[in-house]
Formats: structure tokens, C-alpha cells, sequence
């Protein structure tokens, strides 16, 4: 941080060493102590050749991806493997845009390194309706609702919203919107995601 | 039929689903950073740690030789790869006038400093966050009354601005028995659309492509072109879903050419999503603004002073301001009046246009006043909305075209209960929570812009439409669909719609809720066009049956509309992406302007001060309303950002260093689905045949307007505290001691 300039002080330092980009922790996922230290520690160069061979199962199909160990689970889906429906919003873990489910729990795939997913059963916004193309209906009921303008936070919102359900965390209104406020609508189309839960956690359930 | 799809009133089309929604529901919509490119490299922004200065030294030597770098670009080697362009309140195309990367200077707070080109976006990030920076620290100023930031008047700044005024307001005032005279103040805020901002630029030997999320293609077609001394011919941008704009997305931010370069210099397609925190500092905002009103009333209410006097933040290059004076000063009967709006030079970035940019700071001041007017007249505040209430305003003395502000309040009125409030403070206890109700006014300027479409029809009984506007959320998509399938006679599913891409005919830039006036008004001229060709008479299958008579394959109509009131000169600009919004208070024979009403229900814990909006409810009247679907979830989605305004929003600043300190989503608080409960929005029939053939108004802008003050207004009467600055937290709520 800046040194502070009180009133007509000239900066204490003016001469001063900061690193350039101001995020510079906040904006690196979550990892493990020693890779934590292995980037913090300049000394340490990663090996470019050193790819992670990492296996998801994506909507039903297995991948094996060859990733930079410090590619997140959203940038897998969105930048190896295409499936584009999954969005940035923070990286975070702020927003939900990101919302994937990962062995059928909702889960934020900007905060999930892909290495970590090794193994586990990913679904997307782009697997949730059946092969004939029939919406899952959520989806269906999304739509009849109009629980969307933008449609930027819609696959976080679907995804989280079918999970929400399958929780059981869809009993009451309260409760819809208490466990869906972790994805954030910023068009605000809060009462219709409310509406379209109640819509279609009927025919989930049925 | 669902709430989210209200039955259609006198002059409203049908609820019809979006055009778009499969794609939306399905992930299959392409926003700008989803396309595929081959060879793509990644770029990623090192921003300005300090607010004033120059960068002495950028250490990139172990960076360079990073695995997966390719450049490093900075001053050293940018200093004249991007020309200065006007700022677009001066005519040109850019939202800051400031050139990152063109010298060492720092002139705001997250500024550009250096951009790292890498082959992954790991890479790109790694090295980004190890450059080391040396910088010379000048003093900065941060707002108002920070040392060194100077004070302008604004009409002496900005031919286009002039204070409204009328009569002999000192007099007046003087003389009137019942006075208001109070401060009122508005936070910065930032338009925290979901979707980052995202630049991917590809080029094809002379000719680039960009794809960027846009409210105006050809303004970022041709500034882009000026920037890079290039034909704007060999630019397309490609934009055809955007992730929320809400006017962060009108203006070309600097970055766009920065990327564009890089990929030139790379030979390879770049592409850069820049984040959320940095997302504070690359494009615009809303500037903190502050505001002293005089009113004076004669015992029945009725105005006979008004005094409105704004001050807005701007930064040292750009002078911009949004003069909600405009509007303020307008909206009641009055005959002495006078404003003024002065500008802070400050050393911050460019702000610029957010959701209702002049109307959300200055109504939250003029409708707050008049609550504390009602309440000193000791009168209920719809009342004296309805003594002052006018078909002419004030100011030259202009007729609305249609105004049904009474008509909104009366109709929301009723639906809220208004009749059942107690007007005194603190009288409507419901347990530990102190109940409040209160209302405002909400209005905001029918402007329109010059537009051009094509559309075809085939003998297959379809036909389409193209046009370069920008599906933001608004509807657009749906909406043309919906206005040609009028017009035309046909089923909306024999419809498609081409927008976002600049092979297409111009629209004017999405904001000011210009877009569904300006863009159905020259697609319902097209297809007159393609009647008047086959048959005058014939919709529907007939007109089908009239093209396949005379064996066409196609026919095919190009329409051009300029609105009432453009200036010379105004299609033309269109074409350069620099099409002026036309209308509101601006027209030399008249007023146009939508209205509305908004009600809002407050719990203020007696103990802990927390704030909760349980229940809103507004009406409108806008002229026609296309489709009630997608009108009521933008009139929605408008009161819902008017609580989160009104109660939590606010970039703080740290005015020594002249920095945002919450940047990212978790400290910048926008409502999020437990602070909305019951939301109500009534559209109020209303026809206006004067301000466009198809009578419409707009109303992307209008829902937040009122609803600061009504919040506001809604806690003075659960606590009888007056919070004259938003946002309203708890700590101004706390009794004082
Ligand atoms: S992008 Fe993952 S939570 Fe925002
Ligand atoms: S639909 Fe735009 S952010 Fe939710």
C-alpha cells in the first residue's frame, strides 16, 4: 500500500518499492501450502514442460486434459476443454457466476483448481438438459419466468438452483432466497429465479 | 399466466417469452470472452498502485524470461502506438482521454501501467503480479475538498450545458412562509455488471476484429480506428450478448486499443478479461455528487421557490458532468427558480453514464426535499406532488407530451395502502421493528437517437431483421422480433433477429433508454416499407402470397429514422458511431418525459438500526409498452438496484492516496436475493402519439430514479431521522446519544 500523505507532507517515501499489480494474493486461487510458497518464492521457477495430466468426467464424457498446474477449474472448462456456458464474474468465489456442480454438489469453479478435480464428475450448464435437447426444468422454468435479462449469471444461477433443490433448501421462499445469495444477478432478477425455483422444484420432485 | 408475465393493458404488447431465452437457459449464448479462437495469447493489466506521478522504473528482467511470456508492453515501447482521441463529451469516442502506456505519467489510481502478453493465462497473471514498479509519488486529490482539487461552473466549461432558471428566486424565497433549505449527498458508485471486461482482438492482415462487450459497436468501430490511424472499414466489432452494461459499456475504454495492438505485434490473437478489481478503475463510474435545495411553499403547498445546486466529481482531463438540474428543476409547477452545477477536478479516472446518471443523485436531493417540504407543511406528500403538479413546465413554459404522474401515484397508492399510514414518525411499531412507508417521484427524459435496419422477408413466410444494437439484457432481441412480426403480420417464431455486429446497419449506442424507441420506431418503417412495395394493405400470409405472386426470392427494405428534433448532420454521425440521444428537456417546442411513482416499506431495528425493505411498489407510465415480460423485469430489475443504492452502495475512497479500497464483489455490496422480498411493478396504460409514431417512451433507466428518496423518505418516517447521505447504513441511524 501507498504511503499516506497527511495534509501538505510530502510522502514520507518517495522512493518506494510496490509490487505492480495491487491483488497480488487475493487474485491466486486457493492452493496448498507448499505451492503457495512455490510461487511466492521467485527462486523457484516452475517447469513449463511440467503439465499435469488431470481426467474429468464433463457432462458424461471423460477428458484428459494437460494443464498448467495453476489453471482453475473455470478456466479448464472455459479455455481447454470450450464449454463456455460456465462464466467469470469475480474469480473469486463472489459472485457464482462460475457454478458448476463437481460429484453433484454445487461448487465454485473459479476457487476449484482443476488438478484438485482429478477424478470427479463434473457437470455443466451445457449437460443439464437431455440429449434430445428437452430442458431440464429448471431451465424450462427459468424461461417461463423470465429469471434473467442479461443472461450473464443464468448457468450460475440454473446450476445453483438445481442444487438448491436437490438439498432441500427449496422448502419456502425464505429459504430459496437465503441459499441462492450466493449468485449474484446484477440485471436483478431476483423474484423470478425465486418464482422459477418454486416452478420447477415441483417437477424435480414429482 | 406467472407474475414474471403480466396480462397487457390499454397500448401493451403480449408478454411474449425472450427471443434469446434458450440460449441463455442452455449456456449456449455467445458473450465476447466465449468464441473460440486458434493461437490464442492472453493478455493481463498491471495497474497503478498510486493515484498521481510517474513510473520511474518497471523492473521486468525475471519476468521476461518467465516460461510462457512473449512481451511485456509498457511506455518504453507503446509511447506511440495509440493516438489520442476527444473524450466523447467533447464529440470524440473515448469514455477518458488519458492515453495509458503513452508516457510515465500516472494521472488516476489503477491506471494501466503495463500489459503482459503470455501463452496462457496462468502465465500472463504470474508474471503480472511480479513486476516490480519504482514510482515518483506526486500528491493526489481524491474528492471534494481534498487539497488541490478545483472547483469550475460547470455552464462555463460545457457549451451544452445551461442552468435553468426562471423569475426572481431570491425574492420569492424571502418572502414565502414555508422554507426547506437542506444538504443532501450521493456516494461513488460503480456499475459492477456481472460479465469483466473483456477485449479479444484477432487480425486478418489489414483488418481486425474485436470482440468486446458493447452498448455502441460503431462508436468502438470508428474511435478504434482514429486511435490506430486505420480505415474504420477494416474494423468489425462483434458483440451480439452483453453481460450487463448499465452504461459501463457506452464508451470506448482505452484498453481496447492497448489489445488490438498487442495482437498486431504478436501476429496472434490476444485476449484479455481484466478483473472485477480492476474492472473499478478501466472504465467509468458514478461520481460522488452533493447538492443544496431551497424550496419555499406558499400553506396550501403550492412551490413558490426552487433552488437546486449540484457539485460533481470529474477527473483533471475530462469535464464531465451529469446536470441532473435538467430535469430537477422541471418537475413542478414554480415560477422562481434557479440552478447551478459545479465541477470537482479531482485526480481520478473519467466517471460516466450509470443507470439514470443525472436523475438517480439529483431526485434522491429534490424528492427528499419535498418529503421534509410535506412534512413542514404538515401535509401528506402525495398531496403536494398533486398541487404542484403541471402540463407545462416551469422553466420556458414547454407542454409535456403526455405526463401521468398523479395517475402513477394514485395507482400505486392504492395498491401499497397508502391510506392506512400514519404520518407520524415512528408511529407504525411492529414489534422491535419501527415500520416507515414513503414515496417519491421518479421521471425520466423520452430521448431517442437516429437508427437504420434491414429487413427481409422471404416467401417461406419469414423474415428477418438486422440490425447493430446490443442485447444488454433490455430485450432487444424480443422486442424486434415482436415489432416486425407486427408490422409484418407474422407469428414472432417466423422471425430472427441479427444484432451486435457491425456488418450490420447502424444503431445508435444502448443507453439512455433510447434503444426500443429508436430501434423499433426504423424497423417498423422497414417493414411499411416492404407492405408499401408488395400491397398497401396485405399483413400476414397475404403479404407472403403477394412476394411469391411476383416470384420474388426476397424483398429486401433498408430504413433510416431520425427522431423529432435531431439536428443536421444527425444519420450521418450515426454511421460514425456517434449518434447524440435527442429529447427530454433538450427539444425546443416541447417536454418528453416518463413518470412514475414509488412506494417503499422500511423495518428499522429498534436496537440494532438494521434496515430491511420488505415490500416496494412503483408504478409507471411510458407510452407503449412493447412486451409487459420484459418491461416489468427491467422496471424490476431498476427498484431492486434503487435499494441496494439507497442502503449499501458505495465505493469508499481513500482520500489520502485517492484509492477505491472495496473492489471486488464482496466489499462493494449490490442486493443479492435475501435483501428482496416483495417487489411490485404496475405499468400505468398511457398513449403518446407526439414522441414517436409507435408511442414509447422507454423505461430502462426509470425504475431506480425515485427510489433512493423513497427510501429515505420511508425511514424518516420509521425513525424520524432525516439521512440526507447515502448510502443509509446503520452507523447514521444510530439514536444520537
Ligand atoms: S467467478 Fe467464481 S464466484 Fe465469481
Ligand atoms: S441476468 Fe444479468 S446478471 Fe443476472
Amino acid at each position: 500500500m501507498p504511503e499516506h500523505l497527511d495534509g501538505d507532507d510530502k510522502p514520507s517515501v518517495s522512493r518506494r518499492r510496490f509490487l505492480g499489480a495491487t491483488a497480488s494474493t487475493a487474485a491466486l486461487p486457493f492452493m496448498g501450502a507448499s505451492a503457495a510458497r512455490a510461487v511466492a518464492d521467485p527462486a523457484v521457477k516452475p517447469d513449463p514442460g511440467a503439465l499435469l495430466n488431470v481426467s474429468l468426467t464433463i457432462n458424461g464424457k471423460d477428458h484428459r486434459l494437460g494443464l498448467d498446474v495453476r489453471t482453475t477449474l473455470l478456466d479448464a472448462l472455459r479455455d481447454h476443454v470450450g464449454l463456455t456456458g460456465s462464466k467469470k464474474g469475480c474469480d473469486h468465489g463472489q459472485c457464482g457466476a462460475c457454478t458448476v456442480h463437481v460429484d453433484g454438489q454445487r461448487t465454485l469453479s473459479c476457487l476449484t483448481l482443476a488438478a484438485s478435480a482429478h477424478g470427479r464428475v463434473i457437470e455443466t450448464i451445457e449437460g443439464l438438459a437431455s440429449t434430445d435437447g428437452k430442458l431440464h426444468p429448471m431451465q424450462q422454468a427459468f424461461i417461463d419466468n423470465d429469471a434473467f435479462q442479461c443472461g450473464y449469471c443464468t448457468p450460475g444461477q440454473i446450476m445453483s438452483a438445481v442444487g438448491c433443490v436437490k438439498e432441500g433448501h427449496a422448502d419456502n421462499d425464505d429459504a430459496i432466497r437465503e441459499y441462492m445469495s450466493g449468485n449474484l444477478c446484477r440485471c436483478a432478477a431476483y423474484p423470478n429465479i425465486v418464482a422459477a425455483i418454486n416452478q420447477a422444484k415441483t417437477q424435480m420432485e414429482g | 399466466m406467472t407474475v414474471a408475465a403480466p396480462t397487457p393493458k390499454a397500448n401493451m404488447g403480449q408478454p411474449v417469452p425472450r427471443y434469446d431465452g434458450l440460449a441463455k437457459v442452455t449456456g449456449s449464448a455467445l458473450y465476447a470472452a466465449d468464441f473460440p479462437h486458434l493461437d490464442l495469447a492472453y493478455a493481463y493489466l498491471v495497474s497503478s498502485g498510486i493515484a498521481k506521478g510517474r513510473v520511474k522504473s518497471l523492473d521486468v528482467r525475471e519476468v521476461r524470461t518467465l516460461p510462457g511470456v512473449l512481451d511485456i508492453l509498457s511506455h518504453e515501447n507503446m509511447s506511440d502506438a495509440v493516438a489520442h482521441a476527444k473524450f466523447f463529451s467533447d464529440g470524440g469516442p473515448v469514455s477518458n482521454s488519458v492515453v495509458p502506456l503513452s508516457s510515465p505519467e500516472i494521472a488516476y489510481a489503477g491506471q494501466t501501467i503495463a500489459v503482459v502478453l503470455a501463452n496462457s493465462y496462468e502465465a500472463a497473471r504470474d508474471a503480472a503480479q511480479r513486476i516490480v514498479v519504482d514510482y515518483d509519488i506526486d500528491p493526489a486529490s481524491a474528492t471534494f475538498g481534498s487539497k488541490g482539487a478545483i472547483d469550475q461552473v460547470l455552464a462555463e466549461q460545457s457549451k451544452k450545458h445551461e442552468d435553468p432558471k426562471v423569475g426572481d428566486f431570491a425574492s420569492a424565497y424571502a418572502a414565502a412562509p414555508v422554507k426547506i433549505d437542506a444538504a443532501y449527498s450521493t456516494p461513488t458508485q460503480h456499475h459492477n455488471p456481472l460479465e469483466l471486461f473483456a477485449t479479444v482482438c484477432s487480425w486478418d492482415g489489414p483488418n481486425l476484429t474485436v470482440y468486446e462487450p458493447s452498448q455502441n459497436v460503431y462508436g468502438i468501430k470508428n474511435g478504434l480506428a482514429q486511435q490506430l490511424g486505420m480505415d474504420a472499414s477494416r474494423v468489425r466489432v462483434i458483440s451480439p450478448f452483453i453481460g450487463g452494461a448499465f452504461g459501463s459499456k457506452g464508451a470506448l475504454t482505452q484498453r481496447t486499443a492497448i489489445v488490438a495492438v498487442a495482437a498486431k505485434r504478436l501476429g496472434r490473437p490476444v485476449k484479455l478479461v481484466a478483473t472485477r478489481r480492476q474492472a473499478f478503475t478501466i472504465a467509468t463510474y458514478r461520481a460522488e455528487t452533493r447538492h443544496i435545495i431551497k424550496l419555499a411553499a406558499t400553506p396550501d403547498g403550492k412551490l413558490q421557490a426552487l433552488s437546486h445546486e449540484g457539485f460533481e466529481v470529474t477527473s483533471r482531463p475530462d469535464p464531465y458532468a451529469v446536470a441532473g438540474t435538467d430535469a430537477s428543476t422541471r418537475m413542478y409547477a414554480c415560477p422562481n427558480i434557479v440552478s447551478n452545477v459545479t465541477i470537482v477536478r479531482a485526480d481520478r479516472s473519467t466517471p460516466g453514464f450509470m443507470r439514470a446518471p443525472a436523475e438517480t443523485p439529483y431526485f434522491f436531493a429534490l424528492e427528499s426535499a419535498m418529503d421534509e417540504l410535506a412534512i413542514a407543511l404538515n401535509m401528506d406528500p402525495i398531496e403536494l406532488r398533486r398541487v404542484n403538479d403541471t402540463m407545462k413546465e416551469p422553466i420556458k413554459g414547454l407542454p409535456y407530451t403526455s405526463r401521468s404522474l398523479m395517475a402513477c401515484f394514485d395507482e400505486a397508492a392504492t395498491a401499497f395502502g397508502w391510506s392506512k399510514r400514519n404520518p407520524r414518525p415512528g408511529s407504525m411499531r411492529d414489534g422491535d421493528w419501527l415500520v416507515g412507508w414513503g414515496c417519491a417521484t421518479a421521471a425520466y427524459p423520452t430521448q431517442m437517437a437516429p437508427a437504420s435496419a434491414r429487413v427481409s422477408l422471404f416467401p417461406d413466410g419469414t423474415a428477418r431483421v438486422e440490425t447493430a444494437s446490443h442485447e444488454i439484457g433490455t430485450g432487444i432481441y424480443t422486442v424486434a422480433a415482436q415489432t416486425a412480426a407486427e408490422q409484418l403480420g407474422l407469428p414472432f417464431e417466423k422471425i430472427t433477429v441479427a444484432l451486435g455486429d457491425t456488418i450490420l446497419p447502424p444503431a445508435p449506442v444502448s443507453g439512455g433508454s433510447i434503444t426500443t424507441a429508436s430501434v423499433c420506431s426504423v424497423i417498423a418503417q422497414a417493414c411499411a416499407a416492404i407492405r408499401g412495395k408488395l400491397s398497401n394493405e396485405a399483413v400476414g400470409a397475404d403479404l407472403v402470397e403477394a412476394l411469391n405472386k411476383r416470384g420474388l426470392g426476397a424483398i429486401e427494405e433498408y430504413a433510416e429514422w431520425v427522431p423529432h428534433g435531431a439536428k443536421a448532420g444527425a444519420m450521418q454521425a450515426l454511421y460514425k458511431g456517434a449518434a447524440q440521444p435527442i429529447g427530454g428537456a433538450k427539444l425546443e417546442d416541447r417536454m418528453q418525459f416518463a413518470f412514475g411513482a414509488q412506494f417503499v416499506e422500511v423495518r428499522v431495528h429498534s436496537q440494532t438500526r438494521e434496515v430491511r425493505v420488505p415490500r416496494m411498489v412503483s408504478a409507471f407510465a411510458a407510452g407503449r409498452i412493447m412486451n409487459t415480460r420484459t418491461a416489468r423485469s427491467q422496471l424490476m430489475g431498476g427498484m431492486i438496484w434503487g435499494i441496494g443504492s439507497a442502503l449499501h452502495e458505495q465505493t469508499d475512497i481513500d482520500t489520502n492516496a485517492a484509492r477505491y479500497v472495496n473492489t471486488d464483489l464482496a466489499e462493494y455490496l449490490i442486493p443479492v436475493n435475501a435483501d428482496v422480498v416483495d417487489i411490485e411493478v404496475i405499468m400505468v396504460p398511457e398513449e403518446d402519439k407526439l414522441v414517436n409514431p409507435l408511442g414509447i417512451k422507454g423505461i430502462g433507466e426509470i425504475g431506480i430514479v425515485g427510489a433512493n428518496a423513497a427510501v429515505a423518505n420511508a425511514v424518516y418516517h420509521a425513525t424520524g431521522q432525516r439521512i440526507r447521505d447515502l448510502p443509509l447504513r446503520i452507523d447514521g441511524l444510530m439514536p444520537s446519544a
